[in-house]
């Protein structure tokens, strides 16, 4: 069984619905836990499938961070 | 504390940890940077509070997609800052140029869109004869000219 990943993504840089955009396309391969703590999203990534190949955690990470800034250029400010 | 800091990097794990003022570069160049870089590596970004709660440094951490020696994962972190500054310089541009930007791309897409063509004027011009000739454009100079004589 795979570890858990446990990562910290700060409020004022990650949005929460890129977050939850990333949730759902990585589901299929992992259980995420998305909770919010102080400044920060905490979530936690457990029960990895052993078959993915490549680093998870770090897709998720920049799936998150490129669909906040894409959602933060298409809001008007 | 320096502006922009390698705090960090760690070749066994392919990473490079980088620190920056907040004060110095905004969110908006940081984000610029990362997505420049996402291609090639994993970026995950977070922020500190200064002690004292006297401003903050942003935290970039980065993995390298690839492996990645001390070499080029100090190319990585390299790379990162140059994009911090051209990011920052596009920003700048874009904010004294962009009334001037904004008035260019209005003419283009005017120009583009609003070009009269001949079937504009068809309908308006619909019940007008092409021998019609309200102006008198058509008659004759001598024409004119002997009707003044007549007259005078």
């Amino acid at each position: 069984m795979s570890a858990e990943i446990k990562l910290r993504l700060h409020r004022s840089m990650y949005m929460a619905q890129a977050i939850k955009d990333a949730i759902g396309i990585f589901e299929d391969f992992a259980r995420f836990e998305m909770k919010r703590q102080d400044d920060h999203y905490n979530v936690d990534i457990h029960d990895i499938d052993p078959e993915v190949d490549g680093d998870l955690a770090g897709e998720f990470c920049n799936f998150a961070l490129a669909h906040t800034i894409e959602r933060k250029r298409k809001t008007p400010k | 504390m320096a502006k922009l800091k390698l705090e960090s990097f760690d070749a066994e794990n392919n990473t490079a940890l980088l620190s920056l003022d907040s004060s110095v570069y905004t969110l908006d160049v940081l984000y610029g940077a990362a997505y420049a870089l996402i291609d090639r590596a994993y970026v995950l970004l977070d922020k500190q509070s200064r002690e004292g709660g006297k401003g903050s440094r942003f935290i970039v951490h980065l993995r390298g997609k690839r492996k990645l020696n001390k070499d080029t994962i100090a190319n990585l972190s390299g790379e990162f800052s140059n994009e911090l500054l051209s990011q920052a310089l596009r920003r700048k541009v874009v904010k004294q140029n962009g009334a001037l930007i904004e008035e260019i791309v209005t003419q283009a897409i005017a120009g583009a869109a609003g070009a009269a063509l001949p079937q504009d004027f068809a309908e308006e011009e619909d019940d007008l004869d092409f021998l019609d000739d309200p102006l008198g454009i058509a008659v004759p100079w001598e024409e004119k000219f002997s009707k003044n004589k007549k007259e005078s």
